[in-house]
C-alpha cells in the first residue's frame, strides 16, 4: 500500500515537472531550416548560398552559427630570422576548432550576452579562442596573438566569418518568422556542417534549434578526386600520358614551329 | 567562366590559368626553362595550395616541354646525346638533393637554406648572364668576328679529362664526366629549391659546355621533359597533389605558348635571348628578396611551400 502511494506521488511529480518544462519550451519557440541542406560540387561549382529560416519568438535576439566538426589543424608560422629575414620558423598546432566557423547575429555580439554565456555555447571569436588549444604558445598573450593571426588567415580563406545584421522578420499564420542567408564559400571542403540557431533573451540563451548542411562532390569532380586519392599511380600515369599527348598534338597541329618557317 | 579543381579544392576563373600557361609556355619555348620559378608562386597567388601548385606545375611542364622539344627537334635544335648524359647526372643529383633536404628539415633550418640558395643562385646566374651577354653584344658591334674560343685555364683542364667524346649536334668535344657532373650538381640544387632547374641548366650548357644557344634551348627542354615526368609520377603516387583539371587548363596555354616561343626565338639572336633570360631571372630574384625582407600581411600560411 505504502509503495503504491509512493509510486503515485512520484508519477504525479514527473508529470508536473514535464508539463512545466513544456511550458518553458512553448514560451520560447524556435525552429531552423537550412534551404540548401545538400550542396553538390560539380565542375562548374563556384560556391553557393545557404539561407536559414524558421519561427522564433518576437522578443528574442538570434545568433546563427555554421560549423564543421572540430579538427586538428597545422599551419606554418612566419617569423624574423637574423633580424630582417621573414621566413617559416615553426609549425602552429590548433586543436578544438572547426575548419569552418560562420556566425551572424541580429545585433552586436558583444552586447548580446556576457562572456560566460557565449563561452558556454562557443559563440564569437573570443569564446572560440578560449575553447581552442594552440601550441606552442608560451602564455595567454602569445595565444591571443596567434589566435588573431589564425582568424585572419581563416577569414582570408573565407572559412571564418563573424558579423551582425542581415535578418528579415515577418509573420506567417500568426507566427513570427526570421530569414537570413550566408554566401557559402567554394573554399569550404566537402563534409557535413551543423547549423545552430540560438534564441537569446536577457543575455541568456533560452532556446536552440539545429539543421544540417551536407557538401558533397559529384560527377567528374568526385571521380578525379577519388582517383587522385585512392589510385595515385594510375592517376599519375594518366596525367603524364594526357600531357604528352597534348604536347605532341599541339606540336603536330602547329606546323609553323617546324622547318616550314 | 569558373571551373572547380577537385584536388586543389578551389574554384578558378579559367582565363587565369590559361593565360598564365600561355605566358610561361612562351618563356619555356624561348629560353628552354620549365618556368616553375614563375608559375608556382603565381598559382599560389590564385589560391592554389602550394603543394598542389608545385606538383601540378610539373604535370603541365610535361606538356609544354613535349610541345617545345618537338618544335625544337623539327628545327634541328636538340642534342639528344648531351641531353641523356645530363639526365643521368640530374637524376642521381635529384636523389641526393632529396636526402639532403630531409637532413636539413631534421636540423630545422631548411627554409633558410632554401631561400638563401634561391636568392644566391638566381642572383649569381642572372648577373653573370646579363654582364656577359651585354659585353658579347658590344664586342660583336665592334667587330663581327668568330666566337672567342674561351680556352681559359679552366677550359684547358676540362679538355684534359678522360673519356672525351664528340657531341655532333652541339659541335663540341667534352669528357663524359662533364655533363654528368654538372647535371648532378643542378639536380642537387633543383631538389633543394623544389624547381626543375632549367634556369641553372641553361647557363651550365652555355658557359661551361659551350653549346650554341639555340641547341641549348632545345636540349634543356628535352631534359626537363623527363625530369617532370618523374616528378609528376612521384607527386601523384606519394603525395596525391597533382590536380589534373588545373594541369589541363595550364597546358592549353603553355603548349601553344611553347610553340610560339620556339618560332619567336629563331628571330632573336643568342645574346638577345640571354639578356632577356637574365632580366627575367633578376626580376624574380628581386621579388624573392622583397618577399623575405618585407613584413608579410599574414604570419600564418599553409605548409608545404616555401
Amino acid at each position: 500500500m505504502n509503495t503504491t502511494f509512493k509510486a503515485i506521488v512520484l508519477t504525479a511529480a514527473v508529470i508536473v515537472l514535464a508539463s512545466f518544462s513544456m511550458a518553458i519550451e512553448a514560451s520560447a519557440e524556435l525552429t531552423a531550416k537550412a534551404n540548401h541542406d545538400h550542396i553538390t560540387i560539380d565542375s562548374f561549382y563556384h560556391g553557393s548560398e545557404v539561407s536559414v529560416r524558421g519561427i522564433c519568438d518576437p522578443d528574442v535576439e538570434l545568433v546563427v552559427k555554421i560549423t564543421s566538426p572540430e579538427a586538428h589543424q597545422t599551419l606554418k608560422q612566419k617569423g624574423k630570422v637574423g633580424g630582417f629575414l621573414w621566413m617559416n620558423v615553426g609549425t602552429l598546432k590548433i586543436e578544438n576548432t572547426p575548419n569552418l566557423y560562420m556566425l551572424r547575429a541580429t545585433k552586436d555580439m558583444g552586447k548580446l550576452m556576457a562572456s560566460d554565456e557565449s563561452e558556454k555555447y562557443i559563440i564569437g571569436y573570443p569564446a572560440l579562442s578560449k575553447h581552442a588549444e594552440l601550441s606552442p604558445v608560451a602564455d595567454g598573450s602569445e595565444k591571443d596573438k596567434w589566435f588573431g593571426e589564425y582568424v585572419k588567415f581563416k577569414e582570408n580563406s573565407k572559412l571564418f566569418e563573424s558579423t551582425d545584421g542581415g535578418f528579415t522578420f515577418g509573420d506567417s499564420g500568426g507566427k513570427h518568422t526570421y530569414y537570413m542567408k550566408f554566401a557559402w564559400p567554394y573554399q569550404a571542403p566537402p563534409g557535413d556542417y551543423l547549423v545552430t540557431v540560438y534564441a537569446v533573451k536577457g543575455g541568456k540563451v533560452v532556446e536552440q534549434a539545429t539543421s544540417k548542411v551536407q557538401v558533397e562532390q559529384v560527377g567528374v569532380v568526385k571521380y578525379l578526386a577519388g582517383m587522385a586519392k585512392n589510385n595515385g599511380a594510375l592517376y599519375g600515369i594518366f596525367s603524364i600520358l594526357a600531357a604528352l599527348g597534348a604536347g605532341f598534338g599541339v606540336g603536330l597541329v602547329f606546323k609553323k614551329g617546324g622547318g616550314a618557317h | 567562366m569558373y571551373l572547380y579543381l577537385p584536388v586543389a579544392l578551389t574554384s578558378v576563373n579559367i582565363l587565369l590559368p590559361v593565360g598564365l600557361g600561355l605566358g610561361v609556355g612562351l618563356l619555356s619555348g624561348l629560353f628552354g626553362v620549365g618556368g616553375g620559378f614563375l608559375m608556382t608562386p603565381l598559382l599560389i597567388m590564385l589560391g592554389i595550395p602550394s603543394t598542389v601548385a608545385a606538383a601540378t606545375d610539373s604535370n603541365q611542364i610535361v606538356a609544354a616541354s613535349t610541345s617545345g622539344t618537338y618544335a625544337h627537334w623539327k628545327l634541328g635544335n636538340v642534342d639528344f646525346k648531351m641531353g641523356i648524359y645530363l639526365l643521368v647526372g640530374g637524376f642521381t643529383g635529384g636523389m641526393v638533393g632529396v636526402q639532403l633536404m630531409k637532413f636539413l628539415k631534421a636540423m630545422g633550418n631548411a627554409d633558410f637554406v632554401i631561400k638563401m640558395t634561391y636568392i644566391l643562385m638566381l642572383g649569381i646566374v642572372g648577373i653573370y648572364m646579363l654582364i656577359e651577354s651585354i659585353q658579347s653584344m658590344k664586342k660583336k658591334e665592334a667587330a663581327v668576328s668568330a666566337k672567342p674560343a674561351g680556352q681559359s685555364k679552366f677550359g684547358a683542364i676540362l679538355q684534359r679529362l678522360p673519356m672525351q667524346t664528340r657531341f655532333e649536334k652541339s659541335g663540341v668535344t667534352h669528357s663524359l664526366i662533364l655533363p654528368i657532373f654538372f647535371g648532378w650538381f643542378v639536380g642537387v640544387l633543383a631538389a633543394i629549391m623544389g624547381v626543375g632547374g632549367g634556369f641553372l641548366m641553361v647557363p651550365v650548357m652555355v658557359y661551361i659546355l659551350r653549346m650554341p644557344m639555340h641547341v641549348v634551348v632545345g636540349t634543356s627542354l628535352f631534359q626537363i621533359l623527363f625530369t617532370c615526368i618523374e616528378v609528376t609520377f612521384l607527386q601523384s603516387y606519394t603525395n596525391h597533389t597533382v590536380d589534373f583539371t588545373l594541369a589541363v587548363l595550364l597546358l592549353v596555354g603553355s603548349t601553344l605558348g611553347a610553340q610560339v616561343g620556339a618560332v619567336f626565338g629563331r628571330k632573336l639572336k643568342a645574346d638577345q635571348l640571354k639578356v632577356l633570360l637574365a632580366i627575367i631571372v633578376l626580376v624574380v630574384t628581386v621579388k624573392i628578396v622583397f618577399d623575405v625582407t618585407l613584413e608579410p600581411s599574414m604570419l600564418l600560411g599553409m605548409g608545404g611551400g616555401h
